[in-house]
């Protein structure tokens, strides 16, 4: 319970001198709200008796001006610091998140979808700062105005027992709001689910508007889109019949209480049990109540749902990263030392089968290794080890005599670079991009790598050149394009080991057999490899392995695998000859 | 990730102020008005029941007020009309209480029914465009006028009428009952009016830019985390982490700072409101205090006067708030209404000739066309082509050869700028367009997957076409064992995301549809670019299958996808440079050849070695 409070209690511990004076400066604003009622409560006595002047009307119209402004201001000032604490909060705990953002690995990243992270840092954070803030802010104010009132009251002499029967409707405010505010809630999120629903069918539909299209289904897709439409209807007025009943049986017990007042206390007047001017007065707080009671019916329900925000940031932040430097991190050669895989076998953690098994490998520095293999062979995976994505057994991957797991992770994602086959770029300028390693670099070294990628004639047709920005708001790249992109972003790096994970799956035959040849060039002294479908791009290695079912069953240069039958053989074969239509 | 994040609070504001509305909303709001007029009858009801809960709202303090004045101060000592009053206020607040509840429903009835009906017309309109449109109109933007710029709408009904017709009647009340207590009293009050109105509607300007600045922050922060979530992995092998941080920072800075700015113009509004209203009770009590002295009113009517003076702020305040949802509800009704003006580019000819879609025979000619997209650079000059019914077609050529702006045009996706492409003699243009798009069937590069079972994806939910039918078009393109393996077999859920499909098998599916929906002509346009060797095996297999009988017309980057087909028509800059079989190609040692070096990854001699052990296999094959 403890740890899980973490993220909270040590922020409000941080702050706490934030929130006491937020507190202090909202109870005195509250003091002088209570006055109020009080105020004229007198002015009518005085009247009544007779006693009013000019004077005393001015003197009762100036005091009522000081309430109005002391409260204006000093609850103000309480209402911004509560607030900054809030925000301030926001800001705090989406850096911190964003921070193990970053330290967290591709395990976690395969189980949970963006959108879910996202609401992680939108969501659950928003909640917990409305709960801190408002509803801080508000259990201070209404709790305050709440004894000040009843204070107040009795020091008016107004009989105690003609206080609490007043006020007994009101006390069922909170309970109302806590008993129909969560199924209102429940209700509201129903309607914002269908309304995602529609969105995703909106979504799914404009996305398949060509399949649509080409095969005049259009009145199908019109109906099913029209169900989701019905549904947020359905949704919505289910909503509205019990969040109206919600909005007219607050009031209504708020004139209920009135009533009493004013026949109760009427009576009492009548009866001189009590003066007119407290009557006046009786009235004027039973109103004045009914808001803040409200108020904290509301406030115990952002708590509840603030509760299971909290518990989710916390397991959150409580995740381990899986991959984690070793405290004695060690540096390697990259350019010097031999890369070796050593009878490496590996499971991913949630499957019953081995990805890969028993793979053995050494890669001289400067030589070229060529994988491949079938969709699901564990080319990728091999990959995934060697640059620690997934953390390989202890001494399976090694770097001259040290483990890959011993290295410190900056000189070990320093070693290698690296092109994934979808060429993801993130939407910010071109330049940014290719220079993704070291965003400072030369335009010129940019340049460079763009032209070796053949990119850089396309880059230099759009209107900002290297300074077009990608994206959303701006130019979206075609997927050879994009695969381009990022092999400059592979190359720019230059470092001692590149792989290309089918990188250049998109790009046409001719434009692909130039890339091949300017790597092979800009490469002649660096360890590459090239994981391809296509043999075309793969031929020229040192060694080509090829992975069947997690095992190397064929390894050798192009030309000694194509002496062998097997794999490789039937690989070009299909790809060279067009045996499909035959 | 729509139910994740509430997209309205990110997106929607971000734009507004690019959108000023500059344009005539009048057009607009009559097409809305013609959506409102089937529910006259409930507004009108809806109406009825805001007057009887405002009444019975507005009454109450008179109430007080007659308490006071008649009994209290009138020393009437029967507490019988004390108990009346009460009872009558008891009245008043049930109805009240069953008024507004009712008039809420109504409204919510009335608005919901509009905009639901706005959805499915504005939805129809939208699929009812050519494809030009949806190559031009990002899908993004579609989507959001369907999802978020009908949400405003519902705004629009549900809050902004609302608050005009329920504030402004309030207000109006209230007025009303002040004149009713005491003219010159309330003619002195009303100098107040004007003041609260410009301090409301001033900040309320204001406050909606520095929320606009928040807003767009905010959706530039959501924009980056979500992009960083998805990019970890280039992150991290980069080691970017300390870079992207700092970049989350500033952007996390710039939020807060925007906050903070909105927080203290919040402050600062509700401040100086709450205290315009406590001096305008200061103002009234002076005013009535000397009235009352010089017995010009009696204390209740003061009192009245104090409660309403009171009452006058909430609906003010309601009213200015709702200016920023007018506003935005404006725009997005303008943007729906600009759709709804859009006519689809293409249009089906006055007298269509309607043809039986059994008896086609799939004869394709191209004469002499000519085409370019907007920006009137050509793309296709003066371009002959004839298909025979049942001939298979294999078309090649570089990116920008037009290879499939000349599939765009047999489709009529594009409408020709000259010469004419006609289908069993027939002009394309003269066919209905669902006809046409029934007659050909189109296999695209990323098979489209809808959320429903396989057999659902199959038949495009068209009920008309049988489980069975489906399960033997599966089984016909060899796609059965696969879906035999899968968990719930043929009812299996399809998403597009991660239906657990290899793109091979993906592709499968797309075959077994067009089986089922039987095109007489058949279009793969880069159906096999993203396949491994092995899943591209499978397609060819399919494709054997699936061409049977149907004239097809075949683009693909990789040879070997097409070189079996009976001809084979090699493209560039608009035109058809290269014609004839594999072989005769080769033999013509032109571009093809030159294309299929690249594709042997330029080694002569292997490449002479395959052509020879091909010739026998394709002999046999497509036949």
């Amino acid at each position: 319970m403890e740890g899980q409070r973490g993220l909270l209690t040590s922020y409000i511990r941080a702050k706490w001198y934030i929130y006491a004076s937020g507190i202090s400066f909202s109870i005195a604003a509250n003091l002088f709200q209570a006055y109020y009622p009080k105020v004229l409560g007198n002015f009518t006595d005085q009247l009544q008796l007779g006693g009013l002047t000019k004077d005393a009307v001015l003197h009762y119209s100036l005091i009522l001006i000081w309430v109005g402004v002391a409260y204006g201001v000093l609850g103000g000032i309480g209402q911004f610091h509560i607030m900054y604490v809030g925000r301030k909060f926001e800001w705090f705990t989406r850096r911190r998140l964003f921070g193990h953002f970053t330290k967290l690995g591709e395990q976690y990243y395969s189980k949970n979808g963006v959108g879910k992270l996202l609401s992680y840092v939108m969501n659950d954070v928003t909640t917990v700062r409305e709960s801190i803030a408002m509803g801080v802010n508000q259990t201070a104010n209404a709790t305050m105005l709440i004894i000040s009132v009843i204070v107040m009251m009795i020091l008016s002499n107004i009989p105690v027992y003609q206080i609490l029967v007043c006020i007994s409707p009101l006390i069922f405010i909170p309970w109302v709001v806590v008993r129909i505010g969560p199924s209102i809630r429940k209700r509201s999120l129903e309607v914002q689910e269908s309304l995602g629903a529609m969105t995703e069918s909106a979504e799914e539909q404009f996305g398949g508007i060509r399949v649509t299209k080409k095969f005049a289904v259009e009145d199908i897709m019109n109906e099913r889109f029209g169900r989701t439409v019905d549904r947020i209807k359905d949704n919505q007025l289910k909503l509205v019949r019990i969040s109206s009943y919600f909005q007219a049986l607050i009031p209504f017990l708020g004139a209920l209480s009135l009533i009493i007042a004013l026949a109760f206390g009427g009576y009492l007047a009548l009866a001189g049990a009590i003066t007119l001017g407290n009557f006046v007065a009786l009235t004027l707080y039973v109103r004045m109540m009914v808001n803040p009671l409200q108020a904290i019916g509301n406030v115990i329900n952002t708590i509840q749902r603030s509760r299971a925000s909290v518990q989710r940031l916390n397991d959150l932040l409580a995740k381990r990263p899986e991959i984690e430097e070793e405290p004695s991190a060690v540096e390697a050669d990259w350019s010097r030392e031999v890369l070796a895989v050593n009878d490496l076998s590996f499971t991913y953690p949630d499957s019953p089968e081995e990805a890969l098994q028993h793979i053995s490998l050494r890669l001289e520095p400067g030589k070229t290794l060529g994988i491949v293999g079938k969709t699901g062979s564990g080319k990728t995976t091999l990959i995934k080890l060697l640059l620690r994505v997934y953390n390989p057994p202890a001494g399976s991957i090694t770097i001259g005599d040290k483990d890959v797991r011993s290295l410190t992770l900056e000189n070990l994602r320093g070693g290698i670079g690296y092109v994934p086959q979808d060429g993801f770029l993130f939407s910010s300028t071109i330049r940014d991009n290719i220079a993704f390693y070291k965003r400072s670099a030369e335009l010129s070294l940019v340049e460079k790598a763009a032209k070796h990628a053949k990119i850089h004639d396309s880059i230099m047709s759009f209107p900002d050149g290297f300074e077009t920005k990608l994206g959303e708001r701006g130019v979206t790249l075609s997927g050879g394009q994009r695969q381009r992109t990022a092999l400059a972003r592979g190359m720019m790096m230059d470092a001692p080991i590149l792989i290309l994970d089918d990188s250049v799956s998109a790009v046409d035959a001719v434009t692909e057999t130039a890339i091949i040849k300017t790597i092979r060039k800009q490469r002649r002294n660096k360890t590459t490899i090239i994981i391809a479908h296509r043999i075309s791009a793969l031929k020229h290695a040192d060694e080509i392995i090829v992975l069947d079912k997690g095992r190397i069953v064929q390894r050798g240069t192009h030309h000694s695998l194509l002496q062998q039958d097997g794999i490789y053989a039937m690989l070009h074969a299909i790809q060279e000859e067009g045996s499909g239509v035959g | 990730m729509a139910k994740a994040i509430d997209i309205r609070q990110t997106d929607s504001g971000a734009d507004l102020a690019a959108h000023s509305n500059n344009r005539p909303n009048k057009a607009a709001y009559k097409g809305l008005y013609q959506f409102a007029k089937p529910h006259r009858k409930t507004f009108l009801a809806m109406f009825g029941c805001i007057i009887v809960a405002i009444a019975a709202d507005l009454l109450q303090p008179y109430l007080v007020k007659v308490a006071i004045d008649d009994h209290l101060m009138a020393g009437d000592r029967s507490a019988k009309t004390l108990f009346i009053i009460a009872g009558i206020y008891l009245l008043l607040s049930v109805l009240g209480f069953v008024f507004s509840y009712l008039q809420n429903n109504l409204m919510q009835l009335a608005g919901q029914s509009i905009v639901a009906s706005i959805r499915k017309k504005l939805f129809r309109h939208i699929t009812r465009q050519s494809m030009s449109y949806f190559d031009r109109v990002p899908s993004g933007s579609l989507i959001t006028h369907v999802s978020s710029d009908t949400e405003s709408l519902n705004q629009f009904f549900t809050s902004v009428l609302l608050s005009v017709l329920r504030d402004g009647l309030t207000l109006l009340f209230i007025i009303a009952l002040m004149f009713q207590l005491d003219v010159q009293m309330t003619l002195y009050c009303l100098v107040l009016l004007p003041i609260i109105a410009l301090n409301a509607f001033a900040f309320r300007s204001y406050m909606r830019r520095t929320y606009q600045m928040a807003r767009t922050n905010l959706s530039r922060l959501v924009a980056f985390v979500a992009e960083n979530l998805a990019g970890m992995r280039i992150i991290q092998v980069f080691h970017q982490e300390r870079e992207q941080q700092t970049q989350f920072d500033e952007k996390n800075q710039l939020y807060f700072r925007s906050n903070m700015r909105e927080i203290r113009t919040n402050v600062l509004f509700n401040r100086s409101f709450e205290m315009l209203g406590n001096l305008s009770v200061a103002f009234v009590t002076w005013l009535g205090g000397n009235a009352v002295l010089g017995e010009s009113i009696p204390f209740g009517v003061l009192f009245a006067f104090i409660t309403y003076i009171r009452q006058f702020f909430q609906p003010i305040n309601n009213i200015s708030q709702q200016w920023n949802t007018l506003q935005s509800a404006t725009v997005s009704l303008n943007r729906i209404w600009n759709i709804f003006d859009t006519v689809p580019e293409v249009q089906d000819a006055e007298k269509v000739r309607n043809v039986d879609v059994s008896a086609v025979k799939g004869k394709i000619d191209f004469d002499g066309v000519k085409f370019g997209y907007n920006d009137g650079i050509p793309v296709i000059h003066k371009l002959d082509l004839h298909v025979q019914p049942g001939e298979m077609i294999g078309i090649v050529g570089t990116t920008g050869a037009g290879k499939s702006s000349l599939i765009s045009l047999l489709c009529r996706f594009y409408e020709v700028q000259e010469g004419h492409v006609r289908i069993d003699g027939t002009d394309v243009r003269e066919l209905p367009q669902e006809t046409l798009h029934r007659l050909i069937g189109l296999v695209q590069q990323e098979p489209y997957l809808y959320s429903g079972s396989i057999i659902d994806n199959v038949r495009l939910f068209d009920e008309t076409i049988t489980r069975e039918q489906v399960i033997e078009a599966c089984k016909l393109v060899g796609a059965d064992t696969l879906i035999g393996r899968m968990k719930d077999g043929y009812d299996t859920r399809l998403s597009e995301r991660g239906s657990g499909l290899s793109a091979g098998e993906r592709q499968l599916i797309s075959f077994a549809r067009i089986i089922v929906f039987k095109p007489k002509i058949l279009i793969l346009d880069e159906a096999t670019a993203n396949l491994d060797s092995h899943s591209e095996q499978l397609i060819q297999e399919a494709l054997n299958v699936v061409s049977k009988g149907r004239t097809t017309l075949v683009i693909a980057h990789r040879l070997s996808t097409i070189m079996g087909a009976d001809r084979i028509i090699v493209m560039r800059n608009g035109a058809i440079i290269e014609e004839g079989n594999h072989r005769e190609l080769l033999r013509r040692g032109g571009y093809y050849e030159e294309l299929y070096k690249h594709s042997q990854g330029s080694n002569p001699q292997l490449a002479a070695g395959a052509v020879g052990g091909r010739a026998s296999k394709k002999s046999c094959g497509v036949g």
